[in-house]
Order: C-alpha cells, then structure tokens, then sequence
C-alpha cells in the first residue's frame, strides 16, 4: 500500500518544501509501480492472462534475495539474475501445469492464479516461518539526493538514491522489454500469437512454447521487482497483497495496446497519489485513487493511452 | 439451453419429494442445538450464516455470471448496521465511561454521536439499515457498473478494488468506525425487551437460511432464474431477443447484496464484534471459494461447503497452522479440475447412472 512506501516524513513549516517533498515521494512510488506493473503488462498486457499471483511472484523475487544473502552473503545487485531465472522457471512450471489448461476461460484463470497465491503464501510461510525478515540494500547505493537543505545542513527537500535507483532499474527494464518484444524474432512471435493464435500456428509458430516463455518473462520481471523492493521494508509472505492491486491498477489505468502505457499508468497514479496525499493524507488519497481507477475503467476499460480501434 | 427448458417444465409441478427431504434436514438441524453443546451450536449459526452468504453470491456467480469479491463488503456493512445498534444499547453498566457515547467514539476524542450513526439506536431503523445499507450501495455500483460494456473479468477487478478501498477507509476512519479493531464488545441481542438466547438465536438464522434457500429455488426455477441463466451463457443473444440484460443484472445483484447484509447483521450478535477483517479481500475470497468448492449454479452445494470446510477446520487448526494452505489447494484443483464443485459433480454422475 502507498502508505507503506512512503519514504519517512520530512516535516517542514514550509509547505511548499512539504509539496516538493510529496512530489518526490511521487517518484519514488512511481519508481515501485512501474518496476511491479511491468511483468503484469507482459502476462495480462500482452498474453491477456488475469494473473492474481503476481504479487507472489514479487514475493518469491525477495525470498531467493533473502536465501542468497543470508547464506552467501551475496550483493543485493548481484541476486537480480538469480532471482529472475528461479522465478521465470516457477512461471514456466505454472504456465504448463495449470494456465495452459484455462485458456480462454478467464474468470477461470482468475481464480485458479488467486488459489495459487494462496499457496504460494502457504509454501513460502512452510519453509521459512511466517517471521519478518530483512534484506541490507548495497552500501553504496545509500544517502540522499538532497536538493536544499537547511542552515544546519540536513536535507529538507530529498530522495533516497535507492529510490532513484529503483526508477533507473524500472526505466532499464522498460527498454529491454521494449527492445525485445518489438524488435526481435521472438518479440514478434509473441505478438504475432496474441493477435492471432491459429494464424501463427499455421505459418509454423510453435504457440505452446511462445505462450510458456512470455509468462515465464512475465514472472522474472516480478520476481526483479521483488528483489529490488526487498530492502524496502521488511520480506514476509503476504508482502506480495501489498504490491498486486496497485500493480493492477497500474496496467488498467496505462492501457494494454503499448508497453509505455505502464509508465504512463505508473506516473499518473504514484504523483496523482502523493499531490491528494499532500491535499488531505494517505488512506484518503489511496480510497480516492482506486475510485477513481473504478470510475476509469467504467468508461474506458481499454485503459487511457490506447489507440480507439474497430472491432 | 434446450435442458434446462425441459427442466423448468418439469419442475414447475410441486415439488413433493424435495420438499419432504428438506423438511426432514430441516426438522433435524432444528432439534440439534438441544443436543449439542454451546460451542458447536454457536459455529454451527455461524456456519450457517456463511453458507446464506455464499447462496447469495451463487445467485451472481452461479447463475449470471458475475463474479464478485465484494460480496464480504456487502455482509459486513449489514453487519456494522447491527453492531452499532447493540453498541449504542449497551446497558449504563455495560459502557466503560457510563455515557452515550461507545468506548471507541470516546478515545478518539468524539464529543457527541455523528448524525448518521444516531439513529441507528432505534431497532426498526438498525433493522432496515442491515438490508438497505448494502442494498442501496451495491444498486449504485451495480448502476454504474453494468449499464457499460465493460466484460466479466473488469467487473471482478472493479469489485476487488472496491473492497480495497472500502477496507483503507475503514481503518482509516477510526472514530467513526473503531480502526482496524472494529466495534468489540457489543451487547447480546434483545427484541421487545427480551434477550434472545444463543438457541433463540441459531432458530432465527436457521429459519433465515432455510427462508433464503427456498426464495432462491422458486427464483431460479422461474422464468426469471431462466433469463438469468440465459445472461450467463450468452449475454449478446438475450440482449437481441429484447431483454434490457443491465436491469436484470442490477436487480439479482441489488438483492444478493440485501441478503449478504442480512446475513451480517445475524452474524454480529453472534460473533460479538464486526471488524474490517470482514471487509478485506481474503474474506471476499472465502466466500467465491465456498461456491466454487460447492458448486456454482447449486444452492445447496454452497452450504454444504461452507459447514463442511468450517467444521474441517475448526478441526485442522488445532492440529496445523497451515489451514489457508490447504483450502489454496483445494480452490486449485477444484477450478482446474472439477469445475462443477463437489454437488454439481455429485449430481451429474447421479443423473447419467439412470
């Protein structure tokens, strides 16, 4: 939840420090949605799948940040393709086992991936207790972007460089998927299937293998995400809840027809969040941003940046 | 589509047999709170109370189609009506601070009662609250939902959302509201000065439940449960045919919504507190788990499932703490592979073997 994720409050007499400050923390939210609406816009973007384990993807992303870093030691960066490759593989197991077998039926698939989330949750608390547990970020990805600060030198408009650094990975991971799913072979494989899957099958697109391998995608990028927002805060089993709504709402609201459509989603729901949570406070601005994502699905499921086509 | 015509034909005869076995079930769940001890009466009320719920989303999911995580909303703000009723009728004694005001109003530095929560002292307004609380908030979503052309799958979002947001603003308001704890510590239910007794109390809900269930059957097996079927199998081809689809949609979600708050407000004297624990997703989920493990488009399979998966883990949970685990599981292999529930499956094999 935005509330959750707000960096700590730098109170100030000046409110216009304060709306620079909640601006700030805009970004940085922005920076979160972005990084977990991702793999969403690839499984529910691109492949239509309504995928309600999304979040425990993410939650499987900081669990093998967790194992690799309480075991080896290992540097919070050097887990990203670790955790990629063993949540990736999960997504391909759970593509072949049970998405495959609900194409087509998406309330199906809906509740099939919810139940999944469930036992996720479930087999994650088995193993490692349903105990908070905590992920150390890089030292040196750590301090403040501080833009003024006061006669005593502490900051008084400021982000983290972790958040920043959050935005960064998003935006990379953007323009990777950009790259990939429009200029490569594969890309165009996976495209060609969604906007007709018999037609690819019959020009020799082994469809089976395209659909397993862009969910797969899907799950790395959350399992990324999950490992990026580790050391956030703390890593618990239903940590994944947390980030799935807002995640959802960042695909609805961005649109499907085009992958920047997330970014758009991302900016307009994290800084719309933090200009009414300036207005009034968190819980308030978090009520009236999912209104008002109702309101927008009301009139344009299709999300806002699509292009209007015939049907 | 031919099926079920036929069906209704021959169901529009009384139904002698079915009323006979369910008189006998319900004649035997009546005398069983003389037999059982207090503790298994009171889950068994609850029980019972869940499975009403469970009908009532059936109505939606298993008969038109629309599938709903919000019906947990619905039974709670029914369930809130109530709570603050009995909250407000606490006896002088009963009340920490010996004053109108519910301890919780109190610590959160309210002064007097808010207008809109006043009259729900009285019990005629309490009682119609219970229904036309969640009725009126659900045929407003329902009027701005359905009269669109947005799909199946976005309504479901819209409705996960709408129980995300609901539970933020209840914690959020806790002066009004009690936070996250809810309002704890009620009074037991009196009408016309009488305290109902907790056998008293699971007569009612039996009643209730039975009342529920039978209003259904008639509503299903009439020409109006037909039309609904019709939506769910094929909403263009009805729609061509002349029915206005939104209003009928409108109309069995307004009503399903009324039950579930009836099913709430029951609930509260019985459980002693209301809480956003009830508003949250997971509960929402509780509930679609109980029609798919059931059998969506059965009445009486969600009953079952809820009284049986309540009693299994009444059970389990003394012996695992991995309760929710199990019921993951369960909703897997149900959705993927007996997508008609344990009745709906029952009875099919049941129909082919004559």
């Amino acid at each position: 939840m935005f509330y959750y994720l707000a960096q700590a409050d730098i109170t100030s007499s000046f409110s216009i420090v304060a709306l620079a400050n909640q601006l700030l923390n805009g970004i940085s939210i922005v920076g979160i949605l972005l990084l977990t609406g991702l793999g969403l816009a690839i499984t529910f973007g691109v492949m239509r799948i309504i995928n309600l384990a999304h979040g425990e993807f993410i939650m499987l992303g900081a669990y093998v940040t967790f194992l690799l870093q309480s075991t080896f030691n290992l540097d919070l960066l050097l887990t990203i393709p670790f955790s990629f490759l063993i949540t990736a593989t999960i997504g391909a197991l759970v593509e072949v086992s049970i998405i495959r077998r609900l194409y087509g039926r998406p309330l199906e698939t809906l509740l099939a991936t919810w139940g999944l989330s469930i036992v996720l949750q479930g087999v994650i608390k088995l193993i490692f207790t349903a105990q908070l547990k905590y992920v150390k970020a890089p030292a040196y990805i750590s301090g403040n972007l501080t833009f003024l600060a006061d006669a005593e030198g502490s900051p008084m408009i400021a982000i983290s460089y972790y958040r920043l650094f959050i935005v960064f990975i998003a935006l990379v991971l953007l323009a990777l998927t950009s790259y990939l799913l429009y200029n490569t072979d594969l890309g165009r494989q996976v495209r060609a299937v969604t906007q007709n899957r018999d037609m690819a099958k019959c020009l020799g697109v082994n469809t089976s293998l395209v659909d397993m391998i862009t969910f797969a995608y899907g799950c790395g990028l959350a399992g990324v995400a999950g490992t990026v927002i580790s050391s956030l805060k703390s890593v618990s089993p239903p940590m994944g809840q947390d980030y799935l709504v807002d995640a959802w709402m960042t695909v609805v609201t961005g649109g499907v027809d085009k992958l920047i459509g997330v970014l758009a989603g991302a900016f307009l729901i994290g800084e719309s969040n933090a200009g009414i949570a300036y207005l009034l406070n968190d819980p308030v601005a978090r009520v009236i941003v999912l209104a008002a994502v109702i309101v927008l699905i009301r009139y344009k499921p299709e999300g806002l940046f699509t292009i209007q086509k015939r049907s | 589509m031919t099926e079920s015509t036929i069906g209704i034909v021959r169901r529009s005869q009384i139904p002698t047999k079915l009323i006979t076995i369910s008189g006998i079930i319900l004649v035997i769940l009546a005398i069983l709170p003389l037999i059982l001890g207090e503790f298994q009466t009171s889950l068994l009320s609850k029980l019972l109370l869940f499975g009403t719920l469970a009908v009532s989303l059936d109505l939606v999911w298993g008969y038109t189609g629309i599938l709903s995580f919000a019906h947990g909303v619905f039974f709670t703000l029914g369930g809130y009506a109530m709570a603050y009723y009995l909250k407000l009728n606490l006896s002088a004694a009963g009340n920490t601070y010996g004053v109108d005001l519910p301890d919780f109003m109190v610590w959160n530095g309210l002064t007097e009662l808010p207008w809109f929560i006043a009259p729900l002292k009285f019990f005629p307004i309490a009682a119609i609250a219970m229904v036309a609380v969640p009725a009126i908030f659900a045929y407003l979503i329902g009027e701005f939902i359905f009269r669109s052309k947005v799909s199946g799958v976005y309504i479901t979002i819209i409705t996960l959302a709408i129980s995300s947001a609901l539970t933020t603003f209840f914690i959020s308001q806790q002066a009004y509201t009690g936070g996250t704890n809810g309002i704890t510590d009620v009074s037991r239910l009196s009408i016309l000065g009488l305290e109902i007794s907790l056998n008293g109390l699971y007569w009612m809900i039996l009643l209730f439940t039975a009342a529920v269930l039978a209003a259904s059957y008639w509503l299903t097996q009439s020409n109006f449960g037909l039309i609904l079927r019709s939506i769910k199998e094929n909403e263009n081809r009805i729609s061509y045919l002349g029915y206005d689809v939104a209003s009928f949609k409108i109309f069995i979600w307004t009503l399903s919504a009324g039950i579930a708050g009836i099913a709430g407000g029951l609930f509260v004297p019985l459980n002693r507190f209301i809480s956003p624990v009830y508003l949250a997703v997971a509960f929402g989920t509780q509930v679609v788990i109980w029609v798919a493990i059931g059998g969506r488009g059965t009445l009486i399979g969600p009953v079952i499932a809820a009284i049986l998966l309540g009693q299994i883990q009444n059970y389990a949970e003394r012996v695992t703490q991995d309760w929710q685990l199990v019921v993951g599981i369960l909703l897997l292999i149900v959705v993927v592979f007996i997508p008609d529930g344990l009745v709906g499956t029952v009875s099919k094999v049941f129909k082919k073997s004559y």
